[in-house]
């Protein structure tokens, strides 16, 4: 079978020059194979550790403090609606501190799976220590206040100044300390994201780039080695380096696939998925707070005005329409525009968008009515009114919001998994592969070298 | 080995041209940026007669340039004005009692707050207007191109009467000769100008408009906003802000019972 080459007289160099030439292309084949796997798992590391921080870190940080928020901002919300039953309502009194209790305990685990979640950050780790000992302080306040209301005894409507006095301790703790530091842990996971995202889809590209690269050179050279060899060795080809080089371009192809499909998943991640289930989350925050606002402003005809205005600033913040004051932007949401900007401005598309917009409407229009009742001084009726209509829409509209935020968060899901499984995938075949290629290669070169011992 | 070479060759350079296409510049890459601050509102932001500003914003101001790591300068802008220095790109950074609404962000982007402040009313020593009700039948001042007082009689719906008057300097005036019985704006603003005048003229504490106090930035600049918003976060967890509050308000009657870092806008 093998053809000895040498003929008596050829120059010695010349002989030595094919080994040496075959030992250098095969230098430079295996070269370029190397850096073409490490160039794929660096690569794939990177889409990895991308996958990590925005599916398994981030992503859920957001559920849990957005969890946070609207359990603190309910508790407050809870206690100034009892404040206002007066000893009108003993069921919804004793339902309502039912829900606050609850809602205490859904805070405490929030704060603890926020607390996991936060890592090595040290700004979020005091921030999550600062709420938790800001809550233990609101609980005693909120508790003063229950009771000197429980002892007053008044009728439904404004409970005596002792008692609002009591409890706008509790709310200004709350609203102005423990809710803003909740409110920016889920912005913090925004800013984390976006930072991630912004360096893999920098640096993913760059890294499929080299490996095209290296692909390409590794295939030329395995080409050029079948080539020389074959003429060399008067072979038409050799079966081994054709398996090598084949295995090699499967291995690029889909490698490059990989990374591709690793930064779409990426892309849809955060661009379908988490920036929209972030947005819900600040939009479900402010409009708990909203609802909250109306009890307050029932409750602290002093700060009424106040309330008034942070209900308009935040309605403003969720869906905007310029408004001078609340009654225009009650006409101007109500009448049924549906050009609008805010927070909800982009989200609110589709049918489920739509029925979101239409829940947010019966919103404001119940809290026309439940206005119109507190300036009427009717308390009890406005007591009645926020109880029952203003609660039930505002139910209907979070569950809307909630229903995209969950329609949201499955598309995140999926494409972090899709991420997940295709890197798995890649990362179970690549030893198999540099195996592969290596073993071929060395059966395609070392006969050949051997001819020359 | 040559063709391999030019492949080689070509894909470096189409990478190198890849990297050259970066999205909108930010004003973290620079080393020195403007900020913009108000030269007009004494203990606020205010130029000196040797020309150096001082003043709570001009500390927040300090603050977080530090934070960020960058040289800067103060530009003296005034109210009408902010918008305009940060569009044309006379300013980097606004911190000008720059209170974050619906309408300016088209325009700007807002980190923070930095500080929530509120509107309140500022009286003569012997008045007992207690809350914005009490302005019904009243008269006050109106400063020309400020919506402070619109938003008494339009917004709250109380029925002043409004007197108005080129600047705060000619309302205070007109406050102490008893033309007008209240001059209403920001919390902070009314403490610097009773500060300055020094003649016993009193806040009455009726808090009754949210206003936030945001960093104004360049449109779009959303990493700037986050690591502003970073650096307000640290002025608050290491006491800068308390001390900055109470080294400037300290004794001017406004309540500082609460500090505690506010809620953000958010960036995007």
């Amino acid at each position: 079978m093998t053809l000895v080459q040498t003929r008596p007289g050829t120059p010695l160099p010349a002989e030595r020059g094919v080994p040496g030439r075959i030992r250098v292309v095969s230098g430079i084949t295996v070269a370029s194979l190397a850096l073409l796997f490490v160039a794929l798992a660096l690569g794939s590391s990177a889409a990895r550790d991308g996958l990590q921080v925005i599916g398994r870190d981030a992503g859920p940080q957001v559920v849990a403090t957005a969890g946070l928020y609207l359990a603190l901002s309910d508790m407050d919300a809870q206690v100034a609606n009892v404040l206002v039953m007066g000893d009108g309502y003993p069921r919804e009194r004793e339902a309502a501190i039912t829900r606050y209790e609850q809602q205490r305990s859904v805070a405490n685990q929030a704060l603890l799976k926020a607390f996991e979640l936060s890592g090595d950050n040290p700004a979020e780790r005091r921030t999550v220590q600062s709420v938790l000992d800001g809550l233990g302080r609101y609980e005693r306040l909120a508790g003063q206040a229950l009771l000197l209301d429980e002892r007053s005894g008044h009728a439904p409507g404004p409970p005596p100044d002792e008692v609002v006095l009591a409890y706008r301790d509790a709310t200004d703790l709350m609203r102005k300390v423990l809710l803003p530091q909740a409110y920016n842990l889920t912005l913090e996971n925004g800013t984390i994201v976006r930072r991630t995202y912004d360096e893999k889809a920098f640096t993913v590209p760059l890294v499929r780039d080299a490996v095209v690269v290296a692909g390409v050179v590794a295939i030329g050279c395995l080409i050029w080695l079948q080539i020389f060899l074959a003429r060399r060795f008067r072979r038409i080809f050799g079966p081994a380096l054709i398996a090598a080089t084949l295995t090699t371009a499967v291995a690029l192809v889909y490698g490059v696939g990989v990374l591709g499909q690793d930064m779409q998943a990426l892309r849809t991640a955060k661009s379908d998925g988490f920036d929209s289930v972030l947005t819900l989350a600040k939009a479900r925050a402010i409009s708990n707070s909203m609802q909250g606002d109306q009890s307050r402003y029932l409750l602290d005809k002093e700060r009424a005005d106040t309330y008034e205005h942070t209900y308009l600033d935040k309605s403003m913040s969720v869906i905007y329409f310029e408004a001078g004051n609340l009654d225009a932007y009650h006409r101007k949401v109500t009448t049924g525009s549906k050009d609008f900007l805010g927070l909800l401005g982009p989200e609110l598309v589709g049918k489920e968008g739509r029925d979101a917009l239409d829940a947010y409407r019966d919103f404001q229009a119940a809290d026309v009515k439940f206005r119109r009742l507190v300036l009427g001084d009717r308390a009890n009726e406005a007591v009645a009114e926020r109880l029952g209509p203003v609660t039930t829409t505002f139910t209907a509209y979070d569950e809307a919001l909630l229903e995209l935020a969950e329609t949201h968060q499955g598309v995140f899901k999926r494409a972090i998994d899709m991420g997940e499984s295709a890197l798995n995938t890649l990362w179970l075949l690549l030893p198999f592969s540099i195996g592969a290629i290596g073993l071929l290669v060395i059966a395609g070169v070392w006969p050949r070298l051997k001819e020359y011992r | 080995m040559k063709r391999a070479l030019a492949v080689v060759l070509a894909v470096a350079a189409v990478l190198v041209t890849g990297c050259g296409l970066s999205d909108q510049e930010s004003i973290l890459d620079k080393d020195e940026i403007v900020i913009g601050v108000r030269p007009d509102l004494p203990l606020v932001g205010f130029r000196r007669a040797d020309g150096r500003f001082e003043g709570f914003d001009v500390d927040v101001a300090r603050y977080v340039a530090g934070k960020l790591d960058k040289e800067f300068t103060f530009l003296p802008t005034l109210a009408a004005a902010r918008d305009d220095v940060l569009v044309d790109g006379r300013a980097d950074m606004v911190v000008a009692t720059y209170t974050i609404s619906q309408d300016r962000k088209a325009k700007v982007l807002f980190a923070g707050p930095y500080h929530i402040s509120y509107q309140d009313i500022l009286i003569r020593a012997n008045e007992t207007i207690k809350n914005v009700r009490d302005l019904e039948g009243r008269r006050i001042c109106e400063v020309t191109g400020a919506n402070a007082a619109k938003r008494v009689v339009e917004e709250r719906k109380v029925a002043a009467r409004v007197v108005p008057f080129p600047d705060y300097r000619q309302c205070l005036a007109a406050l102490k000769s008893n033309q007008v019985d209240a001059v209403t704006t920001n919390d902070v603003i009314l403490a610097g100008l009773a500060a300055q005048d020094g003649s016993g003229l009193r806040l009455a504490n009726a808090q009754f408009n949210e206003q936030r106090s945001g960093i104004g930035l360049p449109k779009g600049d959303v990493p700037a906003c986050e690591a502003v918003n970073r650096a307000i976060t640290d002025m608050y967890q290491d006491g800068t802000a308390a001390k900055l509050l109470k080294k400037w308000f300290g004794t001017s009657g406004l309540d500082l019972d609460t500090i505690a870092v506010p809620q953000f806008e958010g960036c995007s």
